[in-house]
């Protein structure tokens, strides 16, 4: 028919030209300020290159028909506003936008809603800062008021406020809930702060608003004449602690005797201990030397603890003094203990830091007159403590080299550590072995924990880090024991005479003694048995 | 031992007289009791309203939101209460008065006893396990609310009947006087299907808005003051 081929040409012709028929259009949002009135929005769709007007229809709950909004201009373009007599709340709104051109509609999808979802209020307006200077301290009071067009007064609506406070250097936000209250104060502000304040809003259960541009304010410096006064007083006060201080660390020594009383140290099994004190008898004393003769007692293998100071001169009695007084262990050292070797040793337990400790190489060893705190038996005619060394972490030798002399001259001192020996020698050389055609051995390194590595009959030992030792030739004797092996790890199986005594100790130290068989007790010491002579 | 018992003794001493004492609140006036002042009770009554309101909302949102996830346009659901006329916008709120928006609030909260209770069975007995014990508790605890919250307004009103601010035309309002039992039936034909669920969810939570929004129309009407 001739409608149909005029519409068949309209269509060709307008495709021809690339028109078209608009597009769908959409409906964003709706939104509802002070449940009063509400508009919403819709994206138009393409307009299809025509002119293209577009129309909003709402049917709505308890309403008959079909109706077109009331005002498509108060709140902006492809908007439709809903004034006070068009809105209800609490019921439900059904939308549809259409759009149109001389080609044809297009109508979007039917939007469903009702008022009191849709709330989302204006922002609160006039947000004033106040700082009020107290006298104990200030505090920021900020106020500000509802939004506009609002009705807070009937009931109507409920708006609910909150805010959020940042200071200049953060940039972190700090919220807080203001209920339905339009003032806030904040309390411990910082004096010269810049503080920045926001504040938004929500009514009854909606959306919240935007939050409100930001206000500053600064916070002037107060005179803090309370505070400085407390830092006079403190700084005084601090003067005589300090007094205090220094002369308790300058005292330490007597402090200590005071606080920490020495213990008391090892008795030697057969031994009586007034007799030593006295230090007449000959017999006690006989005993006791160290002599190359001496026949080596049983070490006493409970707390005390052998220190044994190896040095590589014999002067006379060391000049440190191995007075710890914290001891963990303190082991009796026979007489016939001399050695000239100066091991450097490691600890695995060096707990306190008493070390120290020389050796008397000449095995000459003085009458023990006197020991420290009467029972202490380890007999070491101390030579000078030249240099400590010990390789390990867990050595702490403060004590060691700061000797302060005890009431002794001659007397050994008791020393304590767990199964510390002081070597003195230095441990550069770690690769070298010694050559020397000797029959002892000597100490290549202390590897590790507690491991002394003794180059027997100068044997490479292919240890880690050889230490060289050095001893005095003519005290070689056969005071020393000499090493059969060096296990793997901490073993040092040392060679008695004829007879080898393997000994494995996992945490062995100290030195040993010579001609006797050790055994290496517990984690530090090496205790030895007497054994005949080598003389 | 003279001295732990002068301790026991001044400590006793001490308990006795600094014992705090409870003042009941006794809702009927009785000698000694310490009634609570109408702006507590609507104060309490507003607090409650909104809170019942917030869980009703979140037992809809949670139901629309497993299942109807697309906008329900399928149905405009009709609820039972849609005979009691209610005002939609503030001016007819404000319009109404007193005596009128109480009787208002009454019959709505009188509406909703039952049927919630309904909700709540059902969605307990639920046998395809839609709701989840903690939706089921949530409809218990608005159908207790509903229950508190009419005695509360009912006391309201007496209360302000007795101040004068509310005439006497408020009078007792049976339930079976308030909703027709027609579209009560609605809901009393067995058990409630899913649809069911909805509606009632819906329903309530409009419901419980406008109760919210007319008490506080109501204290602010009659106690205007800081909160409004």
């Amino acid at each position: 028919t001739t409608d149909d081929i005029g519409l068949i040409l309209t269509v060709v012709c307008h495709m021809l030209s690339g028109t078209s028929p608009p597009g769908k259009p959409v409906l964003l949002s709706c939104r509802s300020p002070e449940k009063e009135t509400f508009t919403c929005w819709w994206e138009p769709g393409s307009d299809g290159g025509l002119p293209t007007t577009y129309r909003l229809y709402y049917e709505r709950e308890r309403l008959e028909g079909v109706h077109e909004c009331p005002d498509y201009w108060s709140a902006g373009s492809n908007s439709c506003f809903f004034n006070k007599t068009h809105t209800l709340i609490w019921v439900d709104y059904y939308l549809t936008v259409v759009a149109s051109n001389a080609l044809g509609n297009a109508t979007s999808d039917i939007f469903k809603m009702d008022v009191m979802e849709i709330m989302k209020p204006n922002v609160p307006e006039n947000v004033t800062l106040l700082v009020v200077e107290t006298e104990d301290s200030p505090y920021l009071h900020i106020r500000w008021e509802h939004p506009r067009n609002t009705d807070t007064e009937s009931g109507w609506v409920t708006i609910k406020y909150e805010l959020r406070i940042k200071q200049e250097k953060n940039n972190k936000w700090k919220e807080y809930m203001s209920g339905t209250q339009s003032h806030f104060s904040l309390y411990s502000i910082a004096p010269g702060g810049v503080y920045t304040v926001q504040v938004r809003c929500k009514l009854d259960h909606g959306s919240w608003s935007e939050w409100t541009n930001s206000t500053n304010v600064k916070v002037p410096n107060y005179v803090q004449n309370e505070r400085s006064f407390w830092i006079l007083v403190a700084t005084l006060s601090a003067i005589p602690f300090m007094a205090a201080m220094c002369i308790l660390i300058v005292k330490r020594e007597n402090v200590k005797q005071c606080v920490l009383p020495p213990v008391p140290g090892p008795k030697i099994r057969g031994v009586d201990f007034h007799l030593l004190m006295s230090g007449q008898s000959e017999d006690s004393t006989n005993a006791l030397i160290i002599n190359q003769n001496f026949p080596l007692i049983v070490g006493w293998k409970d707390q005390m603890e052998e220190y044994l100071i190896v040095t590589e001169n014999d002067i006379g009695p060391p000049s440190d003094a191995s007075h710890c007084q914290k001891r963990k262990k303190s082991l009796i050292i026979p007489a016939g203990f001399c050695s000239d070797w100066e091991i450097q040793c490691k600890s695995t337990h060096i707990q306190n830091d008493c070390a120290g400790g020389t050796k008397n190489e000449t095995g000459n060893f003085p009458k023990n007159n006197k020991s420290l705190s009467g029972e202490s038996l380890s007999y070491m005619e101390p030579s000078k403590l030249q240099k400590q060394q010990c390789l390990g972490q867990n050595f702490v030798n403060t004590e060691a080299t700061d000797p302060s002399p005890l009431n002794y001259d001659n007397a050994v001192k008791p020393f304590t550590n767990s199964g510390y020996v002081d070597i003195r020698k230095h441990v550069e050389n770690t690769q070298e072995v010694n050559v020397k055609q000797v029959d002892y051995s000597r100490v290549e390194d202390v590897n590790g924990d507690n491991v002394f590595i003794l180059n027997n009959k100068n044997l490479a030992f292919n240890s880690s880090g050889y230490m060289d030792f050095q001893r005095q030739e003519e005290k070689l004797s056969e005071d020393y024991s000499r090493v059969k092996e060096v296990g793997s790890n901490n073993v040092v199986v040392l060679q008695i005479q004829d007879m080898s005594a393997d000994t494995k100790n996992p945490h062995a130290t100290g030195a040993h003694k010579m001609g006797v068989c050790t055994e290496l007790i517990n984690s530090e010491y090496i205790d030895t048995i007497p054994a005949p002579p080598l003389m | 031992m003279l001295l732990i018992w002068c301790a026991v003794l001044i400590l006793a001493c001490l308990e006795l007289s600094t014992r705090v004492g409870t003042a009941p609140i006794c809702s009927y006036g009785q000698a000694g009791c310490h009634t609570p002042s109408l702006a507590d009770i609507f104060d309490r009554v507003i607090q409650q309203s909104s809170r019942m309101h917030g869980i009703s909302s979140d037992l809809h949102s949670e139901f629309e939101q497993y299942f109807f996830p697309s906008k329900n346009l399928i149905g405009k659901p009709k609820c039972h209460t849609h005979g009691i006329v209610t005002p939609a916008d503030k001016e007819n709120a404000q319009r109404l008065g007193r005596e009128q928006l109480t009787e208002v609030i009454l019959r709505l909260l009188g509406a909703w006893g039952d049927p919630l209770l309904q909700l709540y069975r059902s969605m307990s007995q639920d046998q395809n396990q839609d709701f989840n014990h903690y939706s089921s508790n949530k409809a218990l605890e608005i159908s207790d609310m509903v229950h508190e919250l009419r005695d509360g307004v009912a006391k309201m009103a007496e209360k302000m009947k007795l101040s004068g601010v509310l005439g006497n035309t408020v009078g007792y309002i049976s339930p079976e006087g308030l909703v027709p039992s027609s579209s009560f039936s609605f809901y009393k034909h067995g058990e409630l299907n899913s649809m069911d669920h909805h509606d009632l969810l819906y329903c309530f939570r409009r419901d419980s808005n406008k109760i919210k929004n007319y008490l506080q129309i109501l204290k602010c009407t009659t106690l205007p003051g800081l909160d409004c």
